[in-house]
């Protein structure tokens, strides 16, 4: 390739946009040639900056919910907000301090469009028949652990709780209401335990609160700083053991 | 149960992509409030045009919508800043600029360049979030930002050029 070509196509190398044949030809005429060199020199550490340094921006939490309540659906009402819920509100003052009681407040009413409720139950069910149940499977907690930190910035609870009867199956990536969360997959005999972990804007602890969606048990809580939320076919009462396992003893 | 299910599928297949859909929304736009109401339009007109979506990748559509989306707010609000006006590119890699080591990894300032990122024309914004926070491919950036797929490696080299430019001048500020 003469200089004129592979000069023109340098921003294509760079970005890794060449076929395999063109890549190889740009390269060699490269490494032959000082000014083309010099300037993918540049051009590789402006795209590492760009990478490095421009702002991500994140989807503010609310906006979630503002889209999942502007949606059509039939039969619900699209009024209540997760956080107006006379049980979470609850559970929002009764808790608070990291590491107290299980205070359970169980919300008997009507299904609230909770955009997050159904998303937890959709990816649990999604994990369940897509055969993506995990992308790390492992029972070994030091694997779990630092294969999930080192793709969110996020530290999850992960513990091995096979000698209590809820083996760890391993760790996947997902998402929440918006956010980029933790999957981490234990088992109760022949049912799964989905535990989500991931971050809001809402950083103060939450005491665990339980509730029912579409025939699945979901317990969330907060500590931390992070969101946690176990969704299963398991009883409830299963579930809060699980739950209370995971939060014993750090 | 029919629109529910519709709707179920829609948040299953978009919801995914918010963070995405509103950072480009966001770089756009320029602050939260405008870019959260163009991705919740966006997000509507493709739960609307949900059956028309054809391709294999959900999130390049989503993301073209968002950027028609804004398109269309632009027309609303039209603010003074001159968007979507090509600035000169009267600068190439090999010139020598004193600083030019001053892009160099570890003397970037995150916060000079992002508001200098900010101030370039949103034609070369879009196309640089596409790529290095997307990391979109040329022939997805083409179909996203409705430009000719020979023209992205040139809209691209010509956008990380007015950013080295303005970097490069601010160095050059007392």
């Amino acid at each position: 390739m003469n200089h004129d070509n592979a000069h023109r196509l340098l921003p294509a190398y760079v970005d890794r946009q060449l076929g395999p044949l063109r890549g190889y030809l740009v390269g060699r005429h490269v490494a032959m040639c000082p000014s083309c060199l010099g300037q993918l020199e540049v051009m590789q550490a402006m795209r590492t900056v760009l990478r490095t340094n421009l702002t991500v921006h994140r989807a503010p939490p609310a906006l979630a919910a503002r889209i999942g309540s502007a949606l059509p659906r039939e039969a619900l009402p699209v009024s209540r907000r997760r956080l107006l819920q006379p049980g979470f509100a609850g559970a929002a003052l009764a808790g608070g301090i990291a590491g107290v009681a299980l205070t359970l407040a169980v919300t008997r009413m009507t299904p609230a469009p909770d955009p997050l409720l159904t998303d937890v139950v959709a990816d649990h069910v999604r994990s369940l028949m897509a055969d993506h149940l995990t992308d790390v499977p492992t029972s070994d907690q030091h694997t779990v652990k630092p294969w999930l930190s080192a793709r969110l910035d996020l530290s999850p609870t992960v513990k091995d709780l096979g000698a209590e009867g809820y083996p760890l199956v391993g760790g996947r990536l997902d998402y929440v209401d918006g956010h980029r969360a933790a999957a981490i997959v234990y088992r109760r005999d022949k049912h799964v335990i989905n535990l989500f972990a991931f971050v809001t804007s809402e950083r103060s602890d939450l005491a665990t609160h339980a509730e029912k969606r579409d025939g699945f048990n979901i317990v969330r809580w907060r500590m931390g700083g992070l969101s946690y939320v176990a969704v299963s076919d398991v009883e409830a009462s299963q579930l809060l053991a699980f739950v209370r396992l995971l939060e014993g003893g750090g | 149960m029919a629109a529910d299910g519709r709707t179920r599928r829609f948040e299953l297949l978009a919801m995914p992509h918010l963070d995405a859909a509103f950072n480009l929304a966001r770089w756009l736009t320029g602050n939260t409030a405008d870019a959260e109401d163009v991705v919740q339009d966006a997000y509507l007109r493709a739960f609307r045009y949900l059956d028309a979506f054809r391709g294999d990748n959900f999130r390049v559509w989503l993301l073209t919508i968002v950027r028609n989306s804004f398109l269309d707010w632009l027309k609303d609000n039209r603010s003074g800043r001159a968007l979507f006006q090509p600035a000169p590119a009267d600068m190439d890699w090999a010139d020598p600029a004193p600083s030019a080591e001053a892009m160099l990894l570890d003397r970037v300032d995150s916060e000079t360049l992002n508001n200098l990122m900010a101030q370039l024309p949103a034609e070369y914004r879009e196309v640089l979030v596409l790529r290095e926070i997307e990391d979109l491919s040329y022939k997805e950036i083409a179909a996203v930002t409705a430009i000719p797929a020979g023209t992205v490696m040139s809209r691209l080299s010509r956008a990380r050029l007015a950013l080295r430019r303005a970097w490069v001048d601010n160095e050059k500020k007392p």
